[in-house]
């Protein structure tokens, strides 16, 4: 036996350590939770300790891994899910089948689509093209695991300005550096495993230098007789690990994820990002949905965060059983791994399967014929127990209760100070043509097709309404895509992405709501009604009272929103410690992935202006809410009202708008966001290759700037056919305003003084990403 | 023979991932396609589902990144294609049974010497290759192609000369190129050039209309047989008008552009 301190090193053939933690003082716990790189605090290392003095011995270094696995803020949630829970948990809708590791809604009769998205932010910071890349790898396998066939990759991200020429801390990495290795990755793996990348967005603010944003979101097709579970049947049956050998890559991955980065995070922590293989992954999918597909499994789960250690217990527990493993069994990338790394590895592309003993050969038979590997590694029971093994030495024993439970913190927080129009400072501002100009080459704004264009977005045939409208090669920003994923029926899911940090960071009450209200938006946009939502929520530190306080008010708006339209949120995943060196913290971030239904495709609608002479009309109602805009952004404004949403109202204009889009009688339909209406009629411009003769007297009394650059909620541009206005206002009553029409190759609003040519407009919106990133423009 | 009796086999390895929209194009047409893997021809599969290439009257090379395109797009599926099947893939070509291959099997049957075979069925070594885009970029858009045919091409039968089809791109690597300096005027002499990238009014092709730089802007091509066919980009994709980029700015016709290809060859084979 040798001696390190508090550990000692078991006399057996393999690395396994005795940590005294019985005899141990505070200052001990705390070294002990240091050295092992568990992020355990000193509270929860006492209640460990107690509970081992229970269990009448000391742990073994593989229990204390687990347990830092189990307890940690990504995996068990411990303080956003009493915040989580008073607000968002609980819209209890027929149409949803499932919230496992992805949420399942029924599409048709014969068929349900999941929905997932989750963050992969602090990888991506250290290593962006890695991270990014098992970013899509994990998504995916939470809607495999569903059984369900994935459809499409919705990517938001978030970066530092990409063209900046500051000095950046100490340990942070360029943002145009960050952006291009996160596509890269993305591009990589998303287009090799062949599922199309539809929908995302980007955001640019000087808060995300140091944190970066990398939400990844996924969206599946499955008959809904297949639908799997994510849990073992009962005891004696028999758990298959399958996919990629394990190494000692992704270690502490998610203890990595629940701590702020620091400048030296780049040295300290890059074994835990882990090295993702889509060829591997692919085939993993088929043999999975064929073992699925032909019921020979009785659960399946996916191998992320805490690998090993919280997949065994997590499948067991649900089923109210334990496991019995024998880790040596476990295929390695390379000899010599401690059974702890084993156990807590985050090694990519492996998903574990459980069956009936009768049905083992079947299972490996199928993944022998993909050359998958597969290997019987566990046994359930029916003690809520985990027993590990190695070569028949027992080397860990726990109670699976207090291992998954894991601690609920109701932590204090301090609700934030909000912006308001009493406080308001109104820019000084240039003439409105400089405005829009400069609005809509904004990085924010600025065509994202230097990124749309590497993904594959068409994979799979069935993207009916793609990332970006209009003309062939003169294309402008769509609002949400359409995909047809049953081959032979035309019913549609639209998907879309909602958020607007700024908002949040102002107000994040109405920030929240309004992320619900932008991806509804986006929704009806192209014809659909929305149907659920998955949403990731990127804070910083919960443990500083402030941003606490910003959460929990996001959290709120969200659920009071989604409550109100009754639409749910069957997952969803929660990043906090997005916090960079030197105390910057991120925009407050709740990233929305929308999903839609749409009954036919053929009747799906886009942004792009479809002909001359055609009247446009803004829907919905413009107010004084300024706070957080584009404008005040660019030109230095300060507080301001923040936009909330009139929720009864946003859910009538949404009706009315679909019936008027069922009727036939839309030709095209935009929504307002950045830059509010000046900026979404340019687009609709800029797509539909024609210009616009805006009037803005009707929308009343409203200064001009605000009538021209609110970005007030549930607004959208229509375009509609001269002989169908009646009956579109008919339908639409006083929530319509007519704003101008369709005309000739400009851009004209004459009170405000602005004639811009559409090709000038194109120009400034298409090219300040390509210029930056690099390559050519359309 | 009549349609519903045409076989297909849509060939996959690992990483190979448009094999379902591909099968589903056949489908459309009415002719039943199986998505057959590799070790299902080669003997490495249960004997139930084994499969004899002979038994198919259509291969069908579909897009992706087979075994991960790490070496070179393509090469390492030609490679074990050649080793195990190469002789009866042959006889398969001699027997004149129409061979696609779209993208990444288009990168496959040049790499398996199938094309442009100008001396020969199956030349031993690859006489050409699709490189790297000028943009050096994975390039996901619409593209314009014109049937530049004469007619020796079984995969445009239904296709007049001279027509646009709207038919999407989405490749890394798709820039024809010979070491031959008179590659293109042989192709063209060969009647084995098929599709062109030109703009979307018909005028010769510019960056981003040639997606890749293909010299003479060449998309796709057969062999001097005319029954071996590999373009880039995706006619499975375009199947229903639906999938067009711009549909919504109107349409005469509910069957996407993709479709003739597939119509041709059951118009081939049913004659």
């Amino acid at each position: 036996m040798s001696k390190d301190g508090l550990m000692t090193r078991r006399n057996v053939p393999f690395e396994l350590f005795d940590v005294d933690i019985l005899n141990a003082t505070d200052a001990d716990l705390n070294k002990i939770s240091k050295d092992m790189s568990l992020s355990l605090s000193l509270d929860e290392m006492k209640t460990i300790k107690d509970y081992f003095e229970k269990e009448g011995r000391n742990p073994t270094d593989v229990e204390l891994q687990s347990l830092g696995q189990a307890w940690s803020e990504h995996c068990c949630y411990k303080s956003s899910k009493p915040i989580l829970k008073e607000f968002v948990f609980g819209i209890e809708r027929d149409d949803v089948l499932s919230r496992g590791d992805a949420g399942v809604m029924i599409f048709d009769d014969d068929y349900a689509y999941a929905l997932r998205v989750e963050s992969h932010n602090h990888p991506s910071a250290i290593e962006p093209y890695g991270g990014a890349a098992t970013g899509i790898g994990g998504i995916l396998r939470d809607v495999i695991c569903m059984g369900a066939q994935p459809i499409g990759l919705a990517d938001p991200l978030c970066f530092g300005p990409i063209d900046t020429k500051a000095e950046l801390p100490p340990g942070i990495k360029h943002p145009r550096y960050l952006m291009s290795g996160v596509v890269s990755g993305i591009r990589d793996y998303g287009n090799r495993v062949g599922i199309p990348t539809i929908t995302g967005g980007f955001f640019f603010d000087e808060k995300y230098t140091g944190n970066c944003l990398i939400n990844v979101g996924c969206l599946g097709i499955i008959k809904r007789k297949d639908l799997g579970l994510n849990y073992v049947g009962g005891p004696g049956e028999i758990m298959i690990l399958v996919g990629g050998r394990t190494g000692r890559d992704g270690i502490h991955g998610v203890n990595f994820a629940s701590k702020d980065l620091t400048s030296t995070s780049q040295d300290d922590s890059r074994g835990a990002v882990q090295l993702g293989d889509p060829i591997t992954k692919e085939p993993v999918m088929h043999a999975c949905f064929e073992v699925n597909e032909k019921h020979l499994i009785t659960g399946m789960k996916d191998l992320g965060g805490g690998g090993l250690s919280c997949v065994v217990g997590e499948m067991a527990l649900e089923a109210g059983c334990g496991a019995d493993v024998d880790l040596e069994k476990v295929l390695l990338k390379e000899s010599g791994l401690a059974p702890w790394e084993i156990w807590v590895s985050e090694s990519q592309e492996r998903m574990m399967c459980s069956c009936k003993p009768e049905n083992v050969d079947k299972v490996l038979e199928i993944f022998k014929m993909w050359d998958v590997l597969a290997t019987p590694i566990a046994k359930t029971t029916s003690v809520p127990r985990t027993r590990l093994y190695w070569n028949g030495s027992l080397i860990f024993d726990m109670d699976l209760e207090f291992l998954t439970g894991g601690p609920v913190y109701h932590r204090p927080y301090t609700l934030p100070k909000v912006s308001s129009k009493a406080n308001e400072k109104f820019p000084k501002l240039p003439g409105n043509d400089e405005i829009i100009m400069s609005l809509i080459s904004d990085l924010n704004v600025a065509s994202k097709e230097w990124a749309i264009r590497q993904y594959d977005h068409e994979v799979r045939a069935s993207t009916v309404i793609h990332p970006m409208v209009g003309k062939m090669n003169m294309t402008g920003p769509g609002d949400a895509s359409v995909l047809m994923p049953v081959p032979g029926r035309w019913k549609g899911l639209a998907v879309a992405t909602g958020c607007n940090p700024w908002f949040t960071a102002l107000d994040p009450y109405n920030g929240g709501m309004s992320s619900i209200d932008e991806a509804c938006r986006n929704i009806v946009a192209v014809g659909a009604m929305p149907n659920a939502f998955t949403d990731c929520l990127n804070f910083g530190n919960p443990e500083k009272p402030d941003r606490l306080g910003e959460f929990r008010e996001a959290v709120r708006g969200i659920g009071e929103i989604a409550k109100e339209l009754n639409i749910p949120i069957p997952s969803g995943n929660v990043s906090l410690y997005n916090e960079a060196p030197g105390g910057i913290h991120i925009l407050p971030t709740p990233m929305i992935v929308g999903c839609g239904l749409i009954d036919d495709v053929r009747n799906a609608i886009t942004a792009d202006m479809k002909k001359t002479g055609s009247c446009l009309y803004q829907v919905g109602k413009t107010k004084d809410e300024m706070g957080g805009s584009l404008l005040f952004r660019k030109f230095h404004g300060e507080e301001g009202q923040v936009p909330g949403v009139d929720i009864p109202h946003l859910k009538i204009l949404m009706e009315k708008l679909l019936k008027a889009m069922g009727e036939g009688l839309v030709l095209s339909c935009h929504d307002c966001s950045d830059g509010g209406l000046a900026v979404a009629v340019s687009e609709m411009c800029i797509s539909g290759d024609v210009g616009a003769q805006i009037d803005l007297k009707a929308l009343g009394d409203l200064s001009e700037k605000v009538k021209l650059y609110s970005e007030s909620n549930s607004r959208w541009i229509v375009e509609i056919d001269g002989k169908d206005t009646e009956e579109f206002e008919n339908i639409m009553g006083d929530d319509v305003t007519c704003i101008g029409i369709s005309k000739g190759d400009s851009l004209v609003i004459k009170s405000a003084k602005v004639d811009i040519p559409v090709s000038v407009l194109r120009k400034a919106w298409n090219d300040p990403i390509w210029n930056i990133m690099g390559g050519a423009s359309q | 023979m009549k349609a519903k009796d045409v076989k297909v086999c849509v060939l996959r390895i690992e990483g190979t991932n448009c094999e379902d929209e591909m099968a589903e194009a056949f489908s459309m047409v009415g002719v039943s396609a199986e998505k057959v893997h590799l070790k299902q021809l080669i003997g490495q599969s249960p004997a139930s589902l084994a499969r004899d290439l002979e038994d198919f009257d259509v291969l069908a090379l579909p897009g992706g990144f087979s075994a991960g395109d790490y070496v070179r797009a393509g090469a390492i599926f030609a490679a074990r294609i050649k080793s195990a099947l190469g002789p009866q893939v042959k006889k398969f070509v001699e027997a004149e049974k129409p061979v696609l291959g779209v993208c990444n099997g288009f990168q496959i049957l040049v790499e398996l010497g199938l094309l442009p075979a100008m001396e020969e069925t199956m030349t031993p070594v690859p006489t050409a290759a699709l490189y790297t885009n000028d943009s050096a970029r994975f390039e996901c858009r619409p593209t314009v192609l014109r049937n530049d045919n004469r007619g020796k091409c079984i995969f445009t039968s239904d296709v007049q000369k001279g027509k646009l089809l709207m038919i999407p791109s989405a490749h890394g690597e798709g820039k024809l190129m010979s070491m031959d300096p008179d590659f293109i005027d042989k192709l063209q002499d060969n009647d084995q050039i098929v599709f062109r990238y030109v703009c979307g009014n018909g005028e010769p092709a510019e960056y981003p209309w040639n997606p890749n730089g293909s010299p003479s802007d060449i998309a796709g091509i057969c062999n001097p047989a005319g029954n071996v066919m590999g373009m880039m980009p995706h006619p499975e994709r375009v199947m229903t008008r639906f999938t067009h980029p711009d549909w919504t700015r109107g349409y005469s016709s509910q069957d996407g552009d993709g479709k003739a290809i597939f119509t041709s060859v059951v118009r081939y084979l049913t004659k």
